[in-house]
C-alpha cells in the first residue's frame, strides 16, 4: 500500500484540497560553461585594461571627446568589456531564462573568435587611426555580431511563450545591428575621405567599393560628432540599457523572491523607451532643436521603469539585499543623474563651450562606468559563482554537501569593492567636471581597487574548478553505506 | 530496513537550493511524498519558473533518493501549481535565510 504525505515544510499550504498541477517538464538547457566563460574573460580583461588605461591617461577625460585615444578605449570599454560579458551572458541566460535552447553553440564560439580579433583590432587601429584598418576589423567584428544576433533571433523563435524579456532582447538585438552598421558607415566616410585610400575609390569595377563608396559619400554629409554621437546613442542606450531593463524584469524577482507588479507599467517602459530612442537617433543626427522631447520620452520610459522596480523590490520575500544585487541596483540608480543630464545636454540653445564638452564626457562616463558597469559587475556576482557551481557540483548535489553560491566568495572582499567603485566613481565625475586630471587619476586608481577585489573574488570562485569543497552527506538511518562517504 | 517520511525528508535536506542557501525542505520545495515498496516518488517545485538550478535540482533530490537503502526507483514530478510562497517555508528556513511572509 502506498503511503503519501503532503508537505509545505511545515508552513501554511495556501489551496487546501487542491492537488498540485503538473507543468510540463521544461527542458531549458544552456550552452557548456566554457562558453560564457570564454567571453566574460574577455570582457574582464578589456575591463582592466581600460581602467588601467585612464590611471595612466587621465588627461583623455579631462578633454574634448572627438580624439583618437579617448575613441579607443571607449571601444575597448564598449566592445572588449561591456560587449563580451553582454553576449557571453546572453548566450548563457536568455536560453534560461525563456526557457528554451541556444540555437547553435558552435556559431557561438565562431562569434567569439571574430569578436576578439574584431575588437582588438579596432581599438590598436583606433589608436593609431587608421581609420581603413578600423574598416576592416569593424567588418570582422560585425560579422560576428551577425552571427550572435542570428543565433538569438534563432533561439527567440523557440520561445514557447512571448514576454516583456524577449520582447526587450528583440529591441537590444535590433539596436545593436543598427549601432554597429552605424558605426561602419561613419569608419566608411573617414576611410573614404582618407586621401591614403584614393586608389580604393578608383576602383570603379568592384560592386562593393562602389556601395561602401556611395554609403560614406552620404554619411559624410553628416556633422561628424553628431554621427558619432548618434551612433553611441544606438549602442550604448539601445542595447545595453535596454537589456538592463528588460533583464532585470526577470533577474530581480528571482533573486530577491518577487513578482512583476504591473506588466502593462513593465511593457509601456520597453516601449517608450523604443520608441524615444528611435526618435532621439534622428534628433541627435540632424541636430534637431527638438531633441529634448526626444529625451523626455526616454525619461518617461526609464521612470516607468524605476516605477516597477521599487514596485517589485517593496514586494520581495528575501529582506536583505547581497552586495551584487546592490551593486546591480547602484547601477540602475544611477540613471537618476544620467536622465538629468541627458536631458541638460537636450536643452535648445545649450551653448557649446568648454563646460558643456566635459559634461558630454560626464554623460558617457556615467552611462559606461556609472550605470552598466556596476549592473554588469552585480550580475557577474550571481553568474560567475553560478557556472563554476554548475560545472563543480551540479552532479554532486545529493550525494554529498556542496556549498551555496554566496559561500564561493568573500562577502567583505564584495563590501570593499563596493564603496571603493562608489568612491572612486563620484571623485571620478566631479574630476571630469572640474577638469582635474590628478583628481581622475585618483577616482581611476581607485575603480582600479575595486576591480581587484573582484579579481580577487573571481580567483575564489574559479578555485572550486580546482579544488571542490565537498562535505559528506549527514549519517542518517536508512542511508546505503556508501551514501555516507 | 523500511523506508518511512521521516526518512525521505531527511534525505532531501541534504539537497540545498544554492543560490538561498537553504535545503529544500525548510525552503518548502517539497509539496509530497509518496512511498510504494522500493519506490518514492517526490511532487515539488521551485521558487520561480525558468530557475537556472531547475535541471540539477531536481537531479540531485533524485540522487538523494536513490542513496537511501531499500529505495530502487525514484520519481520527481515539478509543479508549478500552487506556486511557491515563503509560507510554505519552515520557521527554520526562513529564520536561516531571512525570507519573509
Amino acid at each position: 500500500m502506498a503511503v503519501s504525505s503532503h508537505i509545505f515544510g511545515g508552513g501554511k499550504q495556501p489551496r487546501l484540497g487542491a492537488a498540485p498541477v503538473a507543468t510540463p517538464q521544461v527542458n531549458a538547457t544552456a550552452p557548456p560553461v566554457i562558453l560564457p566563460f570564454s567571453f566574460i574573460m574577455s570582457g574582464l580583461l578589456a575591463l582592466c585594461t581600460g581602467v588601467a588605461w585612464l590611471v595612466v591617461r587621465p588627461e583623455l577625460v579631462a578633454a574634448y571627446h572627438y580624439n583618437q585615444s579617448i575613441i579607443a578605449v571607449t571601444h575597448l570599454f564598449v566592445l572588449g568589456w561591456i560587449c563580451s560579458v553582454v553576449m557571453g551572458a546572453m548566450y548563457q541566460l536568455v536560453p534560461v531564462a525563456l526557457e528554451t535552447h541556444l540555437y547553435s553553440p558552435r556559431l557561438a564560439w565562431c562569434q567569439f573568435v571574430l569578436h576578439c580579433v574584431g575588437f582588438i583590432g579596432m581599438v590598436w587601429t583606433f589608436h593609431t587611426w587608421n581609420m581603413k584598418q578600423v574598416g576592416h576589423f569593424g567588418s570582422i567584428l560585425a560579422l560576428g555580431v551577425g552571427l550572435f544576433v542570428f543565433n538569438l533571433v534563432q533561439t527567440l523563435r523557440r520561445v514557447p511563450k512571448w514576454n516583456v524579456i524577449a520582447s526587450a532582447v528583440a529591441a537590444a538585438l535590433t539596436w545593436i545591428s543598427f549601432g554597429v552598421l552605424a558605426g561602419l558607415s561613419i569608419a566608411a566616410a573617414k576611410s573614404f575621405n582618407d586621401p591614403d585610400s584614393a586608389s580604393l575609390s578608383g576602383d570603379r569595377t568592384s560592386l562593393l567599393l562602389g556601395a561602401l563608396k556611395a554609403m560614406a559619400a552620404w554619411v559624410a554629409r553628416f556633422d561628424p560628432i553628431s554621427t558619432m554621437h548618434a551612433h553611441a546613442h544606438l549602442g550604448v542606450l539601445g542595447c545595453f540599457i535596454m537589456l538592463i531593463v528588460g533583464v532585470s524584469y526577470k533577474l530581480v524577482p528571482m533573486f530577491t523572491l518577487s513578482e512583476i507588479q504591473n506588466r502593462a507599467r513593465a511593457v509601456s517602459s520597453i516601449a517608450l523607451l523604443n520608441l524615444g530612442l528611435a526618435a532621439s537617433f534622428l534628433a541627435v543626427l540632424l541636430r534637431w532643436r527638438g531633441k529634448i522631447a526626444c529625451t523626455l520620452i526616454v525619461v518617461a520610459g526609464l521612470a516607468l521603469y524605476g516605477l516597477e522596480l521599487t514596485a517589485i523590490l517593496r514586494t520581495r520575500k528575501r529582506r536583505s539585499f547581497d552586495w551584487g544585487i546592490r551593486l546591480f541596483l547602484t547601477g540602475v540608480t544611477m540613471l537618476l543623474p544620467l536622465s538629468v543630464l541627458g536631458v541638460i545636454l537636450s536643452w535648445p540653445g545649450l551653448p557649446l563651450n568648454a563646460l558643456t564638452g566635459q559634461l558630454e564626457n560626464l554623460y558617457g562616463f556615467l552611462a559606461l562606468i556609472g550605470v552598466i558597469t556596476p549592473a554588469i559587475i552585480g550580475m557577474l556576482y550571481k553568474i560567475i559563482p553560478f557556472l563554476v557551481w554548475f560545472k563543480s557540483y551540479s552532479r554532486q548535489i545529493g550525494r554529498a554537501r556542496v556549498p551555496a553560491l554566496a559561500d564561493m566568495y568573500s562577502a567583505s572582499g564584495q563590501m570593499l569593492g563596493f564603496w571603493a567603485y562608489l568612491l572612486g566613481l563620484s571623485v571620478t565625475s566631479v574630476a571630469i567636471v572640474a577638469t582635474s586630471t590628478a583628481a581622475i587619476r585618483l577616482g581611476c586608481a581607485l575603480l582600479a581597487l575595486s576591480l581587484l577585489t573582484l579579481l580577487l573574488n573571481v580567483g575564489l570562485m574559479l578555485n572550486h574548478f580546482l579544488k571542490p569543497k565537498l562535505k559528506p552527506v549527514s549519517p542518517m538511518v536508512g542511508a546505503k553505506p556508501a551514501a555516507c562517504l | 530496513m523500511k523506508v518511512t517520511e521521516e526518512i525521505v525528508l531527511e534525505s532531501l535536506r541534504e539537497v540545498i537550493d544554492p543560490e538561498i542557501g537553504c535545503n529544500i525542505v525548510d525552503l518548502g520545495l517539497v509539496y509530497s511524498v509518496v512511498i510504494a515498496g522500493a519506490s518514492v516518488d517526490v511532487t515539488m517545485t521551485l521558487t520561480t519558473p525558468g530557475c537556472p538550478m531547475h535541471e540539477t535540482i531536481c537531479w540531485g533530490v533524485k540522487e538523494a533518493l536513490l542513496n537511501l537503502e531499500g529505495v530502487e526507483e525514484a520519481e520527481i514530478e515539478l509543479v508549478w501549481d500552487p506556486p511557491w510562497h515563503p509560507s510554505m517555508m519552515t520557521e527554520v528556513g526562513r529564520a536561516a535565510t531571512g525570507v519573509r511572509l
